[in-house]
């Protein structure tokens, strides 16, 4: 019966060492993850825009999304404002208390599918950004550039990335 | 008692021998080389037997994992027809029922154009298409499909930093036989799938960001490789089709969320 004990306690003893050994591995395997470097981060960075660039100006991907990313990292305290508005948004379009506990993505698009409506509503400072151009804007061209107006906003098609976005300005 | 003894001796002697032998083989995982030679080895052979074409054309789909807000994952598409012909001159496709856009490269200047919305930027270029491809990432946040494979001598920027080389082992796909390989430096793991044969085509690449937990990758499958593609000079110079309007290109600097 003792014997039994000790064959049990050397068993148990083995096992840990191969427990002892694990973490050893994974340290061995992956190696220590640090900020983007170097080319990786050149790729990757890259990589985002061509990214938004996949899909049609007019979807879902967009510069103001890209903000959006950007406001995310940068600002935790605007991000939940945007957030909170894009909520709000959502609920005052759709009058259902059931948008909340749409999946949040939803909500986001939604917001994003809504922003050229909004824009149009009002003046936009200088140099915003949209994925689409509002509804029933008029193509006026001057100077040889081409300005779309609409909403008290006069646009200007350029490439953000490899993306096709409007950015609002003052024609020359 | 006596035989109580005998089992107590094998039961030490069987420890002492599971442990020698725990010892010995963690002493062989610390002497096996992070960078395996083998992997090294058909990695260079595959950016040999690129570097060492003139022209080829290739299908690329790469799927790109973004991490919303929102906690959710969405991967975006991004396919594309890519024509090269070294040293100076790209031509990059994308069709679709979405849009269709081209990019241009003649060894002087740069143009993406979108028949689409009939809109066109055009910028001046660095003289090779290596020059190219980190002027256009740098200066105005383009990137072409695969570009780390497109360089020509991509080798030592592949092996840049890297601290594990690995010959994951070997793969059938549609019929071909390949080598994946996984390469990791600090920050980001690669993975490769190289085509057995005389022809060690990569068949697909996943660039994975380790920095964060996220670990969100770019995955692109290379298709329809071709060493004769139609290349005459034509193909890669753009003419403004009448109507079409030149626009331009954001510079990187005020372009928002790009450069994090």
């Amino acid at each position: 019966m003792k014997t039994t004990g000790r064959i049990a306690g050397a068993v148990i003893i083995l096992f840990l060492l191969f427990i002892a050994d694990l973490p050893n591995l994974s340290e061995k395997l992956v190696p220590e993850a640090q900020a983007f470097r170097g080319r990786g981060a050149a790729f990757v960075v890259g990589a985002a825009v061509g990214s938004a660039g996949s899909s049609a100006a007019a979807a879902s991907a967009s510069a103001s999304q890209q903000q959006a990313a950007a406001a995310q990292y940068q600002a935790a305290a605007a991000q939940q404002d945007a957030a909170a508005a894009q909520q709000q948004a959502a609920i005052e379009r759709e009058k259902a208390a059931a948008a909340q506990q749409q999946a949040a993505l939803a909500q986001q698009q939604a917001a994003l599918a809504q922003q050229p409506a909004v824009a149009s509503g009002r003046a936009l400072p200088l140099g915003t950004v949209v994925s689409a151009l509002p509804g029933g804007c008029v193509s006026t061209p001057s100077g040889g550039v081409n300005y779309y107006y609409c909403g008290g906003n006069f646009y200007q098609a350029v490439y953000q990335g490899s993306t096709l976005v409007y950015v609002t300005t003052k024609p020359k | 008692m006596r035989k109580m003894k005998f089992r107590m001796a094998v039961a030490w002697f069987a420890l002492g021998m599971v442990a020698l032998l725990a010892a010995v083989s963690t002493d062989a995982l610390a002497q096996t080389p992070a960078v395996d030679p083998a992997a090294v080895q058909m990695l260079k052979r595959m950016t040999d037997f690129l570097d060492g074409l003139q022209q080829f054309s290739v299908n690329t789909h790469s799927m790109i994992e973004e991490l919303h807000v929102s906690g959710h994952r969405v991967d975006r598409d991004l396919a594309a027809s890519v024509t090269v012909k070294r040293p100076n001159k790209l031509l990059a496709v994308r069709t679709g029922g979405l849009m269709d856009q081209r990019f241009f490269y003649d060894g002087r200047t740069l143009t993406l154009y979108n028949s689409t919305e009939k809109v066109y930027a055009t910028k001046e270029a660095p003289a090779t298409i290596e020059k190219m491809i980190d002027f256009a990432r740098e200066t105005i946040g383009i990137l072409l499909p695969s570009a780390d494979l497109l360089y020509r001598n991509a080798f030592p920027l592949l092996m840049q930093d890297v601290t594990l080389g690995v010959v994951v082992g070997k793969t059938v796909v549609g019929g071909v036989k390949y080598d994946h390989l996984l390469f990791s430096r600090p920050g980001v793991d690669f993975q490769v799938w190289v085509a057995e044969g005389k022809q060690p085509w990569p068949a697909r690449y996943i660039v994975t960001e380790t920095g964060t937990p996220a670990l969100l990758s770019i995955t692109t499958v290379l298709r329809d490789w071709n060493q004769a593609p139609a290349v005459d000079d034509a193909r890669f110079n753009f003419v403004p089709p009448k109507g079409a309007q030149a626009i331009s290109f954001m510079p990187l600097e005020t372009t928002g969320g790009s450069n994090r």
